[in-house]
């Protein structure tokens, strides 16, 4: 079997991203992948200057990109590629100054770190009453019963939505996954939940725009009022809580888990000071094994960097994973190491787009890093095979097997 | 009016430009595009907060100049 290397998909990019792309960080800094048709960019310093110059490079890749996905969808399933494609260029993150100033300015203060950080004492209790149920059984899958129902609880919360709904939300979510899978099929579920989450959304805005609660939906329906959001921008924007807040969540969890049950020294230091350690931990997870490990961009001008030329209308994939690691950037990068302050990681990436959950995703994975420490100190991984959704985006375990 | 220091901590701001939007009459970006203070009495004591308070990273403080008070955060 011939290997390309260009494959973003093989199994062994998958499992180790950063072997992978840590290579092309060293070697080929600004790398055209000719499989995919894309630049990959995985310097920090290039990172960086590539997210706050929006001007130069565009957010709107959905709407404006007109190659077919990667990798292929079933040939069948193109009328449904365009549904989502539709539903996508309404997302906040695809749009571009000044529309996307405008947008982000109505919905902004709803997650500001004042704002989300009275949501701690929610979140810490949500963990605690998970953390309840599987405490007497020994052990836990902890994407099943910690990092996947937690942000589901909180964004139901968040939706204003009865506690009932919670495992309604949880189907839809599951559907939503697929938007960052490889799977050929992909686009059947996908587009199932999208359909779904936007009939389930749609009567509750009308209500709100009536009589506005202290929820998200409230706020996105008052924009609506003033003519900032469109009806179905309203909806798209419902439904990114969930695509934004869900998958991401779950894998700051994950994968913090396992990095520091992977280093039993770190973990001792974080079972020692939970409460201290807990946000330098934090940042610490985020860095080493970030829960998402590529977003994309497309060109709005000719650009020159490292000698090559970026034209107009390229496909740009940027590596928040291989930045993280930049020996130009972080000391001694490959060592997992709670005391690393400051930590000016890009998980969160950075510029006018910077990550607007990035208060509530640290308050929750603070929380859960804490009260495992301090319920779990003698917990352990409980397999060495540990498999990756097949994404290119997000850094997804299949499953996190522990005993205590 | 009193007057305030505004600092902006370089090692948090990420340039997501909110202080830019809300008080454009104080804030700018420098060539690394992360926000620098360039008229501290650019614009209303409130809106000054409300920028510090949008900051995503909290990457800005506002003093009261003449007593040192934290204003934010």
């Amino acid at each position: 079997m011939t290997h390309d290397p260009d494959d973003l998909f093989a199994p062994a990019v998958i499992a180790d991203p950063y072997e992978y792309f840590g290579r092309l960080r060293e070697t080929d800094p600004l790398h055209w992948n000719e499989r995919s048709q894309l630049w990959i960019i995985t310097r920090y310093e290039d990172l960086v200057w590539l997210v706050r110059h929006h001007e130069l490079f565009s957010s709107a890749v959905i709407g404006s990109d007109q190659r077919p996905p990667y990798p292929p969808i079933d040939p069948e399933d193109r009328g449904l590629f365009d549904e989502v494609r539709h539903f996508r260029s309404d997302q906040l993150v695809e749009q571009d100054r000044p529309a996307h100033t405008t947008m982000r300015g109505a919905v902004h203060e709803y997650f500001t770190p004042t704002a989300m950080e009275s949501w701690r004492p929610f979140v810490r209790q949500a963990v605690a009453e998970l953390l309840d149920g599987v405490a007497p059984k020994g052990g836990m899958d902890v994407l099943q019963s910690l990092a996947a129902p937690l942000p589901v609880r909180i964004i139901t919360h968040m939706m204003g939505v009865p506690n009932e709904d919670r495992e309604l939300l949880r189907q839809l979510a599951d559907k939503l996954l697929y938007i960052n899978r490889g799977e050929p099929y992909r686009m059947k579920p996908l587009m199932e939940g999208i359909r779904e989450m936007m009939a389930y959304v749609e009567p509750k805005v009308g209500r709100r725009a009536e009589h506005p609660e202290n929820d998200f939906i409230s706020v996105l329906a008052a924009a609506e009022k003033e003519g900032i959001f469109t009806r179905h921008q309203v909806l798209v924007n419902s439904a990114l809580l969930l695509f934004a807040g869900h998958e991401t969540t779950m894998n700051l969890i994950c994968n913090g888990t396992l990095a520091l049950l992977r280093h039993p020294d770190q973990w001792a230091k974080l079972c020692a000071d939970p409460e201290g350690l807990t946000r330098l931990a934090t940042e610490e997870c985020l860095r080493f094994d970030p829960p998402v490990k590529s977003t994309q961009r497309i060109a709005a001008a000719d650009v020159e960097r490292h000698g090559k030329l970026i034209r107009k209308g390229d496909r740009i994939r940027w590596f928040m994973a291989a930045a993280n690691r930049d020996p130009r950037a972080f000391a001694e990068p490959d060592r997992f190491d709670l005391s690393r302050s400051p930590n000016p990681h890009v998980s969160f990436g950075s510029g006018v787009h910077y990550c607007l959950g990035a208060t509530l995703a640290r308050v929750e994975g603070q929380e859960v890093f804490r009260a495992l420490a301090e319920r779990f100190p003698t917990m352990r991984l409980t397999t060495d095979r540990l498999e990756y959704q097949p994404s290119i985006q997000f850094r997804s375990l299949k499953s996190l097997p522990v005993s205590w | 009016m009193r007057r305030l220091t505004i600092t902006v901590d370089h090692q948090r701001c990420v340039g997501n430009a909110q202080c830019l939007n809300l008080a454009p009459g104080v804030f700018r970006h420098n060539d690394a595009v992360q926000s620098e203070v360039f008229d501290p009495t650019g614009a209303p004591e409130a809106v000054i907060l409300k920028a510090a308070r949008f900051c995503p990273t909290s990457a800005i403080r506002v003093v009261d100049a003449t007593t040192g008070d934290v204003l934010f955060p």
